[in-house]
């Protein structure tokens, strides 16, 4: 069956890559497949930056070359610090109980 | 794949246009690339229609919302409602004049012009019948008000009806005119069953 569970919240692979440095959009997606196993296709990467960006949770950095590099900001660091904690409190039970049978 | 990029949003080209364009450079193009960008060309869209929706119809203590552009000119909406009704006021007012109170004279004034009517398209007798009831809804609609308005975190929907003098005329009219028109067309069809 395919983990379709990361995939569906590419804001946070976004966020975890980010928390990594700063990064441009191919170098995103290049790590996201690394770390999750996703391809992130260049509409989703692009949606789910927008959005990121708008709730300041990341934000540009001057252009290199022709690559625009963006960052996670101290906003972004919290919540993903927050989404992080969360699910490993659900991982940590989730694997507890399954442990358990 | 550059085509595609056309169909984001404006604003949202200015701003990242160039950076997308610059990444599908590095990308092949697939058949699974093409569709995530037309899904991220539409939620975009979606999501600013919605940024431009939404507070509108959620702003809590705003500018009461009118939910039809009737509401602002009830006059110009009455008088246009007379200019509809008004052939068949004057049809109705000369039949009844001619046929019901029988004046002297008024039947063979108006005969005429009912065997023209009788060969007109049936068009004319829609129209006729019509008429009145397309001019009462022009006449009312300006006189009913809804407003939607967020009133301690619930939504609510007030009903309100507003009294305008010309428009309650007009409508008093359209009621008359389209009554005995529909009272004489209904008469006339129960008289001619077998």
């Amino acid at each position: 069956m395919p983990d379709r569970s990361a995939s569906s919240d590419p804001g946070l692979l976004l966020l975890i890559s980010l928390s990594g440095g700063p990064k441009h959009g191919h170098a995103m997606l290049l790590d996201v497949a690394s770390f999750a196993g996703v391809r992130l296709g260049p509409g989703t990467l692009y949606g789910a930056l927008t959005r990121l960006e708008e709730d300041g949770l990341v934000e540009p950095l001057p252009l290199d070359g022709r690559r625009r590099p963006y960052r996670l900001t101290d906003a972004g660091l919290t919540a993903l610090r927050g989404r992080l904690t969360g699910l490993n409190a659900a991982v940590s039970i989730g694997l507890a109980r399954v442990g358990n049978r | 794949m550059r085509l595609i990029l056309r169909l984001y949003p404006s604003a949202w080209r200015r701003r990242y246009g160039e950076e997308l364009s610059d990444l599908l450079d590095e990308m092949p193009s697939t058949p699974a690339t093409t569709l995530d960008l037309l899904r991220g060309a539409a939620t975009l869209h979606m999501r600013a229609l919605l940024d431009r929706v939404a507070p509108r119809l959620l702003a809590a203590g705003g500018p009461p919302m009118p939910t039809h552009p009737l509401q602002r000119h009830p006059t110009a909406w009455a008088l246009v409602a007379v200019l509809l009704a008004a052939p068949t006021a004057i049809f109705v007012t000369l039949s009844v004049l001619a046929y019901q109170l029988e004046l002297p004279g008024m039947q063979a004034w108006l005969e005429p012009f009912m065997d023209g009517l009788q060969q007109a398209p049936r068009i004319v007798d829609f129209f006729l019948l019509a008429a009145p009831f397309l001019a009462f809804l022009l006449a009312v609609l300006p006189l009913i008000g809804l407003r939607l308005e967020r009133v301690d975190g619930e939504l609510q929907i007030t009903f309100a009806l507003r009294a305008r003098t010309l428009n309650v005329i007009v409508l008093a009219l359209c009621v008359v005119v389209g009554g005995f028109l529909a009272s004489h067309l209904l008469a006339e069809f129960l008289l001619e069953r077998p």
